[in-house]
């Protein structure tokens, strides 16, 4: 059974940047593959495997100005492959600055549709940037496939799926049919960095780039504005020279001073 | 406007009515429900559960509505962006702002906040603890709807719980990675039990390792502090795991990595061994408190 991955270049959180005014330099902050997407492909390796089919990547350049992303985007891409991808289908298009769940769902189903239409999809369980966890449910909508959030483990069995998720305060044992769309947890698999030659092998696989014009959809006009980073104000004491005595004691009398910490 | 409000537990009824409440000129609020029913809406339909293709047919049922509204908690969020995905709807989730027909929410893991601007129709879902009051639409008539959805529930565990409210705590230790072994977890319970607080944790430590139960959580996927002091040990700072400190007094570090990113979110770091630090720590609150 081929199972298709969902997988977004998310900005990396690590280095994000601020213009002058406090928004978002979303031009200027690189791009990584979006932490549970790893685990997603992962999965969808192994279901792959056990089932006889091909691992399908979908992806849609969504961060801006699409030429400074490029490189960072393919990279993703690349990385995708490298963890158990076979082909991969994604949209690069310079009329691009930005999108949300709709418009991406949209797009995802667009290449789903062209490119393979497997009746498994995997996303991971949010995004690392937006976090918005509605890009599975909604693609399902789009696609006419049923949907499954929060997958603590999935089992394909009888022409349907078995899956353990995450809801809150419980774990609920659900059964669906597919064609589905299924997001998967952090928890579900641990991935394995790609070794070299998993890289290399990559690199060879057909990565198929294609613009919204060629799917027929025309360019959305974001509808989210001020991006903005929160100021963390913290005083970033920070003590480390002395004996660990010294350090504590001086933590202590901070802590004290603070009046967190009473005798 | 027609207003359609989802909720999976009744606790969360003032919430979507203190949302619905500050819409300007709302006229009719229905409220899809699997819980009890209650609050203030117009009508209420009351499902076995809450999932998107129930709300599908049930939008058949009573027309389609400008707004959908929901809770945001993971069934509810999930049908609620399906439902939006099967209506052509946009779809904002977690929102923790409104101001006009303007919602906020946060991005990049809590790292950044983002406004959406609404124009019906769309589908969103709020935050819970963001919004609370009261609607006067009712008293609601009840419908009961025996439909069943596509998904099927076969079993259904609850997880296991300590019982303890990190969120109300106002002293916490947070453990992380950086404890070897989950026997090494008493040296973090030794020191909040000086401290007359609580033990949390970051996500792989109940999520993947299972060492301490999900309500210990503290995370963008799990349980917000707000105490007066947060210790985060062995925590590398992830902003999916400290930016849900964020509203705490003061936070303070404890990492051998002196590049670790959680120094750049903590009033008072140490750079250092945690198995060297904790003992002593735990020794000199014991002697000031008196402990
Ligand atoms: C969508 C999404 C949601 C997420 N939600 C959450 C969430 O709600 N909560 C959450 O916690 N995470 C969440 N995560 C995961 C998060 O990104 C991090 O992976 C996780 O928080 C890391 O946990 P950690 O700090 O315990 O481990 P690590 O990142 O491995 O850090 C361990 C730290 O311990 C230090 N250390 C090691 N040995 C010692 C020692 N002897 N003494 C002192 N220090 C030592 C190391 O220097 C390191 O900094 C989420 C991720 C995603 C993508």
């Amino acid at each position: 059974m081929d199972v298709g991955v969902a997988v977004k270049a998310a900005l990396d959180l690590n280095v994000l940047r601020s213009n002058p005014d406090g928004t978002v330099a979303v031009e200027n902050i690189p791009l990584v593959i979006s932490e549970y997407d790893r685990n997603a492909v992962y999965e969808a390796r192994r279901i792959a495997d056990s089932t006889g089919g091909r691992v399908i990547i979908y992806s849609f350049l969504t961060w801006w100005p699409a030429d400074r992303k490029e490189k960072d985007f393919e990279n993703v891409i690349r990385e995708a492959l490298a963890l158990g991808g076979d082909e991969a289908y994604v949209v690069v298009d310079p009329t691009v600055s930005g999108s949300e769940p709709r418009f991406t769902a949209k797009v995802l189903a667009s290449l789903i549709k062209k490119y393979g239409s497997p009746s498994l999809v995997l996303t991971g369980e949010a995004s690392t940037d937006m976090t918005s966890s509605s890009i599975a449910p909604y693609l399902a909508a789009t696609l006419g496939y049923t949907v499954v959030t929060f997958a603590r483990s999935l089992k394909v069995s009888n022409g349907g799926i078995v899956v353990e998720r995450d809801v809150e305060d419980y774990i609920e044992t659900v059964r669906a049919s597919l064609p589905a769309v299924v997001s998967v947890t952090g928890e579900i698999n641990s991935p394995r960095l790609p070794t070299l030659l998993q890289i290399r092998k990559a690199f060879r696989k057909p990565l198929v780039k294609t613009s919204l014009s060629e799917l027929g959809l025309s360019p959305m006009l974001p509808k989210y504005s001020d991006y903005r980073l929160v100021t963390v104000k913290r005083k970033r004491v920070v003590l480390e020279d002395g004996s660990p005595e010294e350090l504590v004691d001086k933590l202590v009398s901070y802590l004290v001073e603070e009046g967190v910490l009473k005798r | 406007m027609r207003v359609l409000a989802v909720s999976n537990s009744g606790k969360y009824y003032g919430d979507l009515e203190g949302f619905i409440s500050r819409l300007d000129g709302v006229e009719e609020a229905i409220l899809v429900t699997s819980d009890t029913p209650g609050g203030n809406f117009s009508k209420i339909y009351r499902v076995g559960d809450v999932y998107g293709d129930l709300l599908a047919r049930i939008l058949g049922e009573v027309g389609e509505p400008d707004l959908v509204v929901g809770i945001h908690t993971r069934k509810v969020l999930e049908a609620v962006a399906y439902l939006a995905g099967a209506r052509d709807m946009p779809i904002v989730t977690e929102v923790v702002g409104l101001e006009g027909m303007t919602v906020t929410r946060n991005i990049l893991s809590g790292r950044g906040t983002a406004k959406y601007s609404l124009s019906p129709p769309a589908a969103l879902t709020i935050a819970p603890g963001k919004f609370s009051g009261q609607l006067s639409l009712g008293p609601p008539e009840v419908m009961e709807l025996g439909e069943k959805p596509s998904t099927v529930v076969v079993d259904r565990s609850e997880k296991s719980r300590t019982g303890v409210d990190i969120e109300s705590a106002e002293i916490v230790v947070g453990v992380g990675r950086g404890f070897k072994e989950k026997d090494d977890l008493k040296l973090a319970f030794e020191l909040a039990e000086a401290l007359g607080g609580e033990v949390g944790c970051s996500r792989p430590i109940a999520a993947d390792y299972k060492w301490l139960d999900e309500d210990r959580w503290i995370g963008i996927s799990g349980k917000k502090l707000r105490g007066k002091l947060y210790i985060a040990v062995g925590i590398s700072g992830a902003p999916q795991h400290i930016m849900a400190a964020n509203d705490v007094k003061v936070i303070v570090a404890i990492n051998k990595d002196k590049n670790a990113p959680i120094f750049e979110y903590a009033d008072y770091g140490i750079v250092g061994d945690l198995y060297q630090i904790l003992p002593i720590l735990t020794r000199k609150v014991r002697e000031l408190r008196g402990v």
